[in-house]
Protein backbone atom coordinates (compact mmCIF):
# COMPACT_ATOMS: atom_id res chain seq x y z
CA UNK A 1 0.00 0.00 0.00
CA UNK A 2 1.34 3.34 -0.91
CA UNK A 3 0.69 7.06 0.26
CA UNK A 4 1.36 10.27 -0.52
CA UNK A 5 2.41 12.88 1.46
CA UNK A 6 3.33 16.29 1.67
CA UNK A 7 6.51 17.39 3.46
CA UNK A 8 9.12 20.30 3.88
CA UNK A 9 12.27 18.21 3.16
CA UNK A 10 15.61 20.94 3.84
CA UNK A 11 13.70 23.81 3.37
CA UNK A 12 11.88 22.43 -0.04
CA UNK A 13 8.88 21.27 -0.53
CA UNK A 14 8.15 17.99 -1.41
CA UNK A 15 5.39 15.49 -2.77
CA UNK A 16 6.70 12.15 -2.08
CA UNK A 17 4.57 8.73 -3.07
CA UNK A 18 5.74 5.74 -0.37
CA UNK A 19 5.17 2.54 1.05
CA UNK A 20 3.33 3.17 4.29
CA UNK A 21 5.45 -0.15 5.54
CA UNK A 22 8.65 2.23 5.80
CA UNK A 23 9.82 4.41 8.09
CA UNK A 24 10.84 7.67 7.71
CA UNK A 25 15.01 6.99 7.69
CA UNK A 26 14.48 3.84 4.99
CA UNK A 27 12.47 6.72 2.71
CA UNK A 28 15.46 9.06 3.42
CA UNK A 29 18.35 6.88 2.81
CA UNK A 30 16.55 4.42 0.44
CA UNK A 31 14.60 6.81 -1.68
CA UNK A 32 15.86 9.69 -1.31
CA UNK A 33 19.84 8.94 -1.30
CA UNK A 34 19.91 11.55 1.88
CA UNK A 35 22.39 8.99 3.30
CA UNK A 36 23.78 11.47 5.90
CA UNK A 37 21.43 10.16 8.94
CA UNK A 38 22.61 6.60 9.60
CA UNK A 39 20.86 3.63 10.71
CA UNK A 40 22.36 2.46 13.57
CA UNK A 41 20.08 0.21 16.01
CA UNK A 42 16.99 0.72 13.87
CA UNK A 43 15.27 0.38 17.38
CA UNK A 44 15.24 3.90 18.57
CA UNK A 45 17.65 3.60 20.85
CA UNK A 46 21.00 4.79 19.50
CA UNK A 47 20.20 8.36 17.93
CA UNK A 48 22.34 8.19 15.23
CA UNK A 49 18.98 8.25 13.20
CA UNK A 50 18.54 11.63 14.65
CA UNK A 51 16.45 14.33 12.18
CA UNK A 52 14.48 17.65 12.97
CA UNK A 53 10.71 17.54 12.47
CA UNK A 54 9.67 20.96 13.06
CA UNK A 55 12.76 22.09 14.93
CA UNK A 56 12.04 18.80 17.61
CA UNK A 57 14.95 15.87 16.91
CA UNK A 58 13.08 12.65 16.14
CA UNK A 59 14.46 8.99 15.90
CA UNK A 60 13.47 8.31 12.11
CA UNK A 61 13.79 4.83 12.39
CA UNK A 62 11.05 4.76 14.59
CA UNK A 63 8.69 7.12 12.74
CA UNK A 64 6.60 5.65 9.78
CA UNK A 65 7.01 8.04 6.86
CA UNK A 66 3.36 8.85 6.51
CA UNK A 67 3.16 9.97 9.73
CA UNK A 68 5.79 12.86 8.77
CA UNK A 69 2.87 14.10 6.34
CA UNK A 70 2.39 17.96 6.14
CA UNK A 71 5.77 18.09 8.78
CA UNK A 72 8.75 20.09 8.00
CA UNK A 73 11.72 18.05 8.19
CA UNK A 74 15.56 19.03 8.72
CA UNK A 75 18.31 16.53 7.91
CA UNK A 76 21.99 16.68 8.21
CA UNK A 77 22.60 17.59 4.80
CA UNK A 78 20.35 20.59 5.27
CA UNK A 79 22.88 22.18 8.11
CA UNK A 80 26.19 23.28 6.08
CA UNK A 81 25.06 26.22 4.04
CA UNK A 82 26.67 26.52 0.30
CA UNK A 83 29.74 24.47 1.01
CA UNK A 84 30.78 26.15 4.48
CA UNK A 85 29.93 24.35 7.66
CA UNK A 86 28.13 25.27 10.43
CA UNK A 87 29.63 26.78 13.36
CA UNK A 88 28.40 23.20 15.18
CA UNK A 89 30.20 21.38 12.72
CA UNK A 90 33.18 23.47 12.89
CA UNK A 91 33.71 23.15 16.44
CA UNK A 92 33.04 19.56 16.88
CA UNK A 93 36.17 19.30 14.20
CA UNK A 94 38.11 21.51 16.36
CA UNK A 95 37.34 20.21 19.45
CA UNK A 96 37.82 16.67 18.38
CA UNK A 97 34.22 15.64 18.43
CA UNK A 98 34.17 13.39 16.07
CA UNK A 99 36.19 10.14 15.58
CA UNK A 100 34.55 6.99 13.57
CA UNK A 101 31.20 10.21 12.57
CA UNK A 102 28.60 7.36 12.75
CA UNK A 103 27.19 9.44 15.93
CA UNK A 104 28.06 12.59 14.78
CA UNK A 105 24.88 13.93 12.44
CA UNK A 106 22.22 13.11 15.04
CA UNK A 107 24.93 14.69 17.95
CA UNK A 108 25.00 18.36 15.40
CA UNK A 109 21.00 18.04 14.86
CA UNK A 110 20.59 17.80 18.68
CA UNK A 111 23.34 20.40 19.13
CA UNK A 112 21.49 22.38 16.92
CA UNK A 113 17.63 21.97 18.60
CA UNK A 114 19.45 22.55 21.95
CA UNK A 115 20.99 25.77 21.30
CA UNK A 116 17.83 27.60 19.60
CA UNK A 117 16.31 26.50 22.91
CA UNK A 118 18.81 27.48 25.21
CA UNK A 119 21.64 29.87 23.77
CA UNK A 120 23.88 29.15 26.89
CA UNK A 121 23.54 25.45 28.11
CA UNK A 122 25.10 24.17 31.30
CA UNK A 123 26.87 21.34 31.39
CA UNK A 124 24.07 19.17 32.41
CA UNK A 125 21.87 20.73 30.02
CA UNK A 126 24.07 19.76 27.41
CA UNK A 127 24.27 16.47 28.64
CA UNK A 128 20.36 15.83 29.03
CA UNK A 129 19.89 17.11 25.67
CA UNK A 130 22.48 14.39 24.06
CA UNK A 131 21.60 11.46 26.38
CA UNK A 132 19.62 9.89 23.18
CA UNK A 133 22.56 9.98 21.52
CA UNK A 134 24.93 7.04 22.18
CA UNK A 135 28.86 7.23 20.92
CA UNK A 136 30.54 3.90 20.76
CA UNK A 137 34.26 6.00 20.47
CA UNK A 138 32.66 6.97 24.08
CA UNK A 139 34.07 10.63 23.05
CA UNK A 140 31.67 12.16 24.96
CA UNK A 141 33.93 14.82 26.72
CA UNK A 142 34.81 16.33 23.63
CA UNK A 143 31.39 16.59 22.33
CA UNK A 144 30.14 17.98 25.77
CA UNK A 145 33.82 20.03 24.90
CA UNK A 146 32.40 21.22 21.85
CA UNK A 147 29.02 21.92 22.56
CA UNK A 148 29.76 24.31 25.42
CA UNK A 149 32.64 26.45 23.25
CA UNK A 150 29.22 27.25 21.42
CA UNK A 151 27.38 28.87 24.31
CA UNK A 152 27.09 32.17 24.02
CA UNK A 153 28.61 33.21 27.27
CA UNK B 1 14.54 -5.37 9.79
CA UNK B 2 12.18 -4.07 7.61
CA UNK B 3 8.66 -3.56 8.03
CA UNK B 4 6.51 -6.50 7.74
CA UNK B 5 3.37 -5.57 4.97
CA UNK B 6 0.45 -3.84 6.28
CA UNK B 7 -2.46 -1.04 5.07
CA UNK B 8 -2.93 2.15 7.29
CA UNK B 9 -5.36 4.20 7.37
CA UNK B 10 -5.52 7.63 9.40
CA UNK B 11 -9.70 8.29 10.26
CA UNK B 12 -10.44 11.74 11.10
CA UNK B 13 -13.03 10.87 13.52
CA UNK B 14 -12.93 8.82 16.38
CA UNK B 15 -15.87 7.42 15.02
CA UNK B 16 -14.19 6.05 11.85
CA UNK B 17 -11.74 4.55 14.03
CA UNK B 18 -13.73 2.70 15.96
CA UNK B 19 -16.06 1.48 12.81
CA UNK B 20 -12.72 0.65 11.47
CA UNK B 21 -11.67 -1.41 14.22
CA UNK B 22 -14.54 -3.05 14.93
CA UNK B 23 -15.10 -4.09 11.04
CA UNK B 24 -11.31 -5.59 10.63
CA UNK B 25 -9.75 -8.58 12.85
CA UNK B 26 -6.25 -7.94 12.90
CA UNK B 27 -6.21 -4.67 13.53
CA UNK B 28 -3.93 -2.49 15.67
CA UNK B 29 -4.09 1.64 17.06
CA UNK B 30 -0.39 3.19 16.22
CA UNK B 31 -0.27 6.06 18.69
CA UNK B 32 3.23 7.65 18.61
CA UNK B 33 4.92 3.95 17.27
CA UNK B 34 7.99 4.13 19.12
CA UNK B 35 7.10 0.70 20.90
CA UNK B 36 5.00 -0.49 17.97
CA UNK B 37 7.27 -0.19 15.21
CA UNK B 38 9.50 -2.16 16.77
CA UNK B 39 7.48 -4.49 17.42
CA UNK B 40 6.64 -4.89 14.04
CA UNK B 41 10.15 -4.77 12.48
CA UNK B 42 10.80 -8.27 15.21
CA UNK B 43 7.48 -9.32 13.97
CA UNK B 44 5.89 -9.74 17.11
CA UNK B 45 3.01 -8.10 15.92
CA UNK B 46 1.48 -9.40 12.75
CA UNK B 47 -0.99 -7.13 11.87
CA UNK B 48 -2.52 -6.38 8.83
CA UNK B 49 -4.07 -3.04 9.48
CA UNK B 50 -2.79 -0.23 11.09
CA UNK B 51 -5.16 2.20 12.64
CA UNK B 52 -3.54 5.82 12.95
CA UNK B 53 -5.17 8.34 15.29
CA UNK B 54 -2.67 11.21 14.38
CA UNK B 55 -5.45 12.92 12.36
CA UNK B 56 -8.49 12.91 15.19
CA UNK B 57 -6.94 16.53 17.37
CA UNK B 58 -9.31 16.03 20.27
CA UNK B 59 -6.59 13.33 21.27
CA UNK B 60 -4.38 15.68 21.61
CA UNK B 61 -5.91 17.79 24.29
CA UNK B 62 -4.77 18.77 27.70
CA UNK B 63 -7.74 20.38 29.42
CA UNK B 64 -8.86 21.24 32.84
CA UNK B 65 -12.55 20.34 33.83
CA UNK B 66 -13.53 21.48 37.29
CA UNK B 67 -11.29 19.41 39.49
CA UNK B 68 -9.33 17.09 37.09
CA UNK B 69 -7.04 17.40 34.00
CA UNK B 70 -7.98 15.76 31.06
CA UNK B 71 -5.14 14.39 29.21
CA UNK B 72 -6.19 13.15 25.74
CA UNK B 73 -4.43 10.03 24.91
CA UNK B 74 -2.59 10.99 21.88
CA UNK B 75 -0.36 13.82 23.56
CA UNK B 76 3.18 13.89 23.84
CA UNK B 77 5.40 12.43 26.24
CA UNK B 78 6.72 16.70 25.55
CA UNK B 79 3.71 17.60 25.85
CA UNK B 80 3.01 16.76 29.34
CA UNK B 81 6.26 17.58 30.57
CA UNK B 82 5.67 20.95 29.14
CA UNK B 83 2.06 21.60 30.46
CA UNK B 84 1.84 24.20 33.32
CA UNK B 85 -0.39 22.68 35.17
CA UNK B 86 1.47 19.56 35.13
CA UNK B 87 4.50 20.95 35.82
CA UNK B 88 2.59 22.74 39.50
CA UNK B 89 0.02 19.70 40.42
CA UNK B 90 1.80 16.44 39.11
CA UNK B 91 5.23 16.60 39.54
CA UNK B 92 5.75 12.69 39.56
CA UNK B 93 3.88 12.63 36.79
CA UNK B 94 6.58 14.94 34.96
CA UNK B 95 9.38 12.79 36.65
CA UNK B 96 7.97 10.08 35.07
CA UNK B 97 7.02 11.16 31.15
CA UNK B 98 11.07 12.68 31.42
CA UNK B 99 12.30 9.20 32.33
CA UNK B 100 10.97 7.49 29.55
CA UNK B 101 13.39 6.40 26.23
CA UNK B 102 15.21 9.86 25.25
CA UNK B 103 14.41 13.06 24.47
CA UNK B 104 14.15 11.55 20.85
CA UNK B 105 11.33 9.48 21.51
CA UNK B 106 9.44 11.68 23.88
CA UNK B 107 8.54 14.07 20.86
CA UNK B 108 6.67 11.23 19.31
CA UNK B 109 5.57 8.65 22.08
CA UNK B 110 2.58 9.03 23.33
CA UNK B 111 0.83 9.05 27.05
CA UNK B 112 -2.09 6.68 25.73
CA UNK B 113 1.07 4.46 23.90
CA UNK B 114 2.70 3.61 27.74
CA UNK B 115 -0.19 3.17 29.15
CA UNK B 116 -1.41 0.53 26.68
CA UNK B 117 2.69 -0.70 26.44
CA UNK B 118 3.32 -4.21 25.86
CA UNK B 119 4.80 -6.33 28.92
CA UNK B 120 8.50 -6.88 28.21
CA UNK B 121 10.93 -10.35 27.97
CA UNK B 122 14.57 -10.96 27.20
CA UNK B 123 13.39 -13.99 25.34
CA UNK B 124 10.41 -12.58 23.71
CA UNK B 125 11.57 -8.53 22.63
CA UNK B 126 14.21 -10.00 20.26
CA UNK B 127 14.36 -10.54 16.42
CA UNK B 128 12.21 -13.04 14.45
CA UNK B 129 15.65 -15.11 13.98
CA UNK B 130 16.82 -14.76 17.36
CA UNK B 131 13.73 -16.71 18.78
CA UNK B 132 13.41 -19.12 15.97
CA UNK B 133 16.12 -20.88 18.03
CA UNK B 134 14.12 -21.83 20.79
CA UNK B 135 10.79 -23.33 21.26
CA UNK B 136 7.23 -20.75 21.10
CA UNK B 137 6.71 -19.23 24.36
CA UNK B 138 3.83 -18.55 25.88
CA UNK B 139 3.88 -14.83 24.96
CA UNK B 140 3.58 -15.39 21.51
CA UNK B 141 0.99 -18.42 21.59
CA UNK B 142 3.40 -21.36 22.45
CA UNK B 143 3.49 -24.07 25.60
CA UNK B 144 6.60 -22.81 27.73
CA UNK B 145 7.69 -19.91 29.75
CA UNK B 146 11.85 -19.99 28.91
CA UNK B 147 12.16 -17.66 32.39
CA UNK B 148 10.13 -19.93 34.76
CA UNK B 149 10.08 -23.31 33.26
CA UNK B 150 7.75 -24.43 36.17
CA UNK B 151 5.19 -21.53 35.43
CA UNK B 152 2.23 -22.05 33.88
CA UNK B 153 1.68 -18.69 32.55
CA UNK B 154 3.63 -16.57 30.88
CA UNK B 155 5.43 -13.84 33.23
CA UNK B 156 7.02 -11.21 30.97
CA UNK B 157 7.48 -7.77 32.63
CA UNK B 158 5.27 -4.68 33.16
CA UNK B 159 7.49 -2.12 32.24
CA UNK B 160 5.59 1.25 31.96
CA UNK B 161 7.11 4.48 33.87
CA UNK B 162 3.45 6.90 34.24
CA UNK B 163 1.08 4.19 34.65
CA UNK B 164 2.35 3.25 38.19
CA UNK B 165 2.35 7.24 38.78
CA UNK B 166 -1.44 7.82 37.50
CA UNK B 167 -2.70 4.89 39.49
CA UNK B 168 -0.72 6.52 42.59
CA UNK B 169 -2.60 9.64 41.92
CA UNK B 170 -6.28 8.00 41.47
CA UNK B 171 -6.32 8.54 37.56
CA UNK B 172 -9.04 7.39 35.49
CA UNK B 173 -8.85 6.35 31.74
CA UNK B 174 -11.70 6.45 29.09
CA UNK B 175 -12.73 3.42 26.80
CA UNK B 176 -14.76 3.86 23.77
CA UNK B 177 -16.09 1.23 21.98
CA UNK B 178 -18.38 0.22 19.02
CA UNK B 179 -21.51 0.35 21.51
CA UNK B 180 -20.74 1.83 25.20
CA UNK B 181 -17.82 4.18 26.78
CA UNK B 182 -16.91 3.61 29.88
CA UNK B 183 -14.46 5.07 32.71
CA UNK B 184 -12.36 2.49 34.57
CA UNK B 185 -9.53 3.52 37.22
CA UNK B 186 -7.03 2.51 35.54
CA UNK B 187 -5.81 -0.15 38.03
CA UNK B 188 -8.20 -2.20 36.38
CA UNK B 189 -7.33 -1.31 32.82
CA UNK B 190 -4.33 -3.94 33.76
CA UNK B 191 -5.48 -8.08 33.85
CA UNK B 192 -2.11 -9.48 35.47
CA UNK B 193 -1.86 -11.94 32.74
CA UNK B 194 1.32 -11.72 30.98
CA UNK B 195 0.61 -12.78 27.53
CA UNK B 196 -2.57 -10.59 27.39
CA UNK B 197 -1.96 -7.85 30.16
CA UNK B 198 -4.15 -5.43 29.72
CA UNK B 199 -7.55 -4.23 28.08
CA UNK B 200 -6.70 -3.19 25.09
CA UNK B 201 -4.37 -5.99 24.50
CA UNK B 202 -6.48 -8.64 25.44
CA UNK B 203 -8.53 -7.87 21.81
CA UNK B 204 -11.25 -5.40 23.66
CA UNK B 205 -11.64 -3.55 20.55
CA UNK B 206 -12.14 -0.56 22.31
CA UNK B 207 -9.89 2.92 21.91
CA UNK B 208 -7.55 4.86 24.90
CA UNK B 209 -9.27 8.03 24.48
CA UNK B 210 -8.55 10.42 27.81
CA UNK B 211 -6.81 10.07 31.10
CA UNK B 212 -8.51 11.91 34.14
CA UNK B 213 -6.66 13.32 37.26
CA UNK B 214 -7.92 14.83 40.17
CA UNK B 215 -5.81 17.36 40.81
CA UNK B 216 -4.55 17.36 44.50
CA UNK B 217 -5.13 18.69 47.18
CA UNK B 218 -2.27 20.74 48.85
CA UNK B 219 -1.03 18.07 51.34
CA UNK B 220 -0.91 15.45 48.73
CA UNK B 221 3.21 14.80 48.09
CA UNK B 222 4.38 12.39 44.94
CA UNK B 223 7.63 11.58 43.43
CA UNK B 224 8.36 8.68 41.11
CA UNK B 225 11.29 7.15 41.66
CA UNK B 226 13.35 4.71 38.41
CA UNK B 227 15.87 2.72 38.83
CA UNK B 228 18.08 1.22 35.69
CA UNK B 229 21.28 0.32 34.27
CA UNK B 230 21.57 3.77 31.76
CA UNK B 231 20.41 6.88 32.66
CA UNK B 232 18.28 7.08 29.88
CA UNK B 233 16.79 4.99 26.61
CA UNK B 234 16.15 2.44 29.16
CA UNK B 235 13.24 1.11 30.50
CA UNK B 236 12.34 0.96 34.70
CA UNK B 237 14.21 -2.07 36.36
CA UNK B 238 12.13 -0.99 38.85
CA UNK B 239 10.29 1.83 38.78
CA UNK B 240 8.38 3.34 42.44
CA UNK B 241 5.71 5.81 42.47
CA UNK B 242 4.60 7.16 46.21
CA UNK B 243 1.83 9.49 46.67
CA UNK B 244 0.68 10.46 50.12
CA UNK B 245 -1.60 12.26 51.44
CA UNK B 246 -0.42 14.01 54.93
CA UNK B 247 -3.01 15.94 57.49
CA UNK B 248 -2.44 19.23 59.33
CA UNK B 249 -0.05 16.93 62.19
CA UNK B 250 2.01 15.56 59.13
CA UNK B 251 -0.03 12.50 59.93
CA UNK B 252 -0.28 10.02 56.76
CA UNK B 253 -3.66 9.69 55.43
CA UNK B 254 -4.45 7.55 52.02
CA UNK B 255 -0.53 6.56 50.98
CA UNK B 256 -0.50 5.04 47.69
CA UNK B 257 2.73 3.13 46.36
CA UNK B 258 2.83 2.21 43.08
CA UNK B 259 5.77 -0.54 41.65
CA UNK B 260 6.25 -1.05 38.14
CA UNK B 261 9.02 -4.04 36.40
CA UNK B 262 8.07 -6.20 39.48
CA UNK B 263 5.06 -8.63 38.06
CA UNK B 264 2.96 -8.80 34.85
CA UNK B 265 1.18 -5.45 35.68
CA UNK B 266 1.64 -2.31 38.46
CA UNK B 267 2.04 -3.89 41.74
CA UNK B 268 0.53 -1.91 44.95
CA UNK B 269 1.74 -3.69 48.05
CA UNK B 270 -1.77 -3.89 49.71
CA UNK B 271 -0.23 -4.22 53.46
CA UNK B 272 1.62 -0.49 53.02
CA UNK B 273 -1.35 1.41 52.79
CA UNK B 274 -2.33 0.66 56.02
CA UNK B 275 0.79 0.14 58.17
CA UNK B 276 1.19 4.32 57.06
CA UNK B 277 -2.12 5.13 57.97
CA UNK B 278 -2.77 7.79 60.83
CA UNK B 279 1.12 7.62 61.63
CA UNK B 280 3.91 9.84 61.45
CA UNK B 281 6.59 8.99 58.86
CA UNK B 282 10.05 8.30 60.59
CA UNK B 283 13.08 6.49 59.46
CA UNK B 284 11.83 3.00 61.34
CA UNK B 285 8.53 3.02 59.62
CA UNK B 286 9.41 3.25 56.44
CA UNK B 287 12.41 0.92 56.35
CA UNK B 288 9.54 -1.41 57.37
CA UNK B 289 7.28 -0.38 55.03
CA UNK B 290 9.67 -0.36 52.29
CA UNK B 291 11.14 -4.43 53.93
CA UNK B 292 6.76 -4.97 54.08
CA UNK B 293 6.58 -3.60 50.03
CA UNK B 294 8.86 -5.92 49.06
CA UNK B 295 7.52 -9.17 50.36
CA UNK B 296 4.81 -7.92 47.89
CA UNK B 297 6.67 -8.38 44.93
CA UNK B 298 7.42 -11.74 42.53
CA UNK B 299 9.69 -10.72 40.01
CA UNK B 300 11.29 -12.76 37.21
CA UNK B 301 14.68 -12.75 36.04
CA UNK B 302 12.93 -11.48 32.44
CA UNK B 303 16.14 -9.11 32.12
CA UNK B 304 19.60 -10.15 32.68
CA UNK B 305 19.38 -8.89 36.50
CA UNK B 306 18.30 -11.27 39.40
CA UNK B 307 14.90 -11.27 40.77
CA UNK B 308 16.77 -11.27 44.43
CA UNK B 309 18.53 -8.01 43.20
CA UNK B 310 15.57 -6.32 41.90
CA UNK B 311 13.55 -6.95 45.57
CA UNK B 312 17.50 -5.22 46.91
CA UNK B 313 16.96 -2.62 44.66
CA UNK B 314 13.50 -2.45 45.15
CA UNK B 315 13.38 -1.83 48.61
CA UNK B 316 16.26 1.06 48.66
CA UNK B 317 14.14 3.07 46.38
CA UNK B 318 11.14 2.43 48.04
CA UNK B 319 12.26 3.58 50.94
CA UNK B 320 13.84 6.84 49.49
CA UNK B 321 10.65 7.78 47.64
CA UNK B 322 8.86 8.04 50.97
CA UNK B 323 11.71 9.77 52.54
CA UNK B 324 11.38 12.15 49.41
CA UNK B 325 7.92 13.02 49.74
CA UNK B 326 7.97 13.25 53.70
CA UNK B 327 10.53 15.79 53.64
CA UNK B 328 12.77 13.09 55.96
Amino acid sequence: MKKTIRLVLNGEEKNLLVNVNQTLLDVLRDDLGLTGTKKGCNQGECGACTVLINGKPVSSCSLLAVKADGKSIDTIESVAKEGHLHPIQIAFNEKGAIQCGFCTPGMILVTKNLLEQNPNPQIDEIKEAISGNICRCTGYLQIINAIKSLAKS
Amino acid sequence: MRLPEFEYFEPESLEEAINQLAKNNSCTIIAGGTDLVVALKQRLQNSRYLISLDKIPSLKKITKKDDAVIIGAMSTLDDIINYTLIKEKFPALRKAAWDVGSPLLRSIATIGGNICLNTRCRFYNQSLFWRSSREECFKVGGNICHVAKKKNSCVSTFSADIPPVLISYGARVKLVGANEERVIPLENFYSGDGRFPNVILSGSKEILTEIEIPIPQNNLKSCYHKYRMRESIDFPLIGVSVAIQFNEEKRCGDARIIITGAGTGPVEPAQVRGMLLNKKLNANLISDAAEAAVTEIYPFKTTLISPRYKREVAKIIISEAIREVGGI
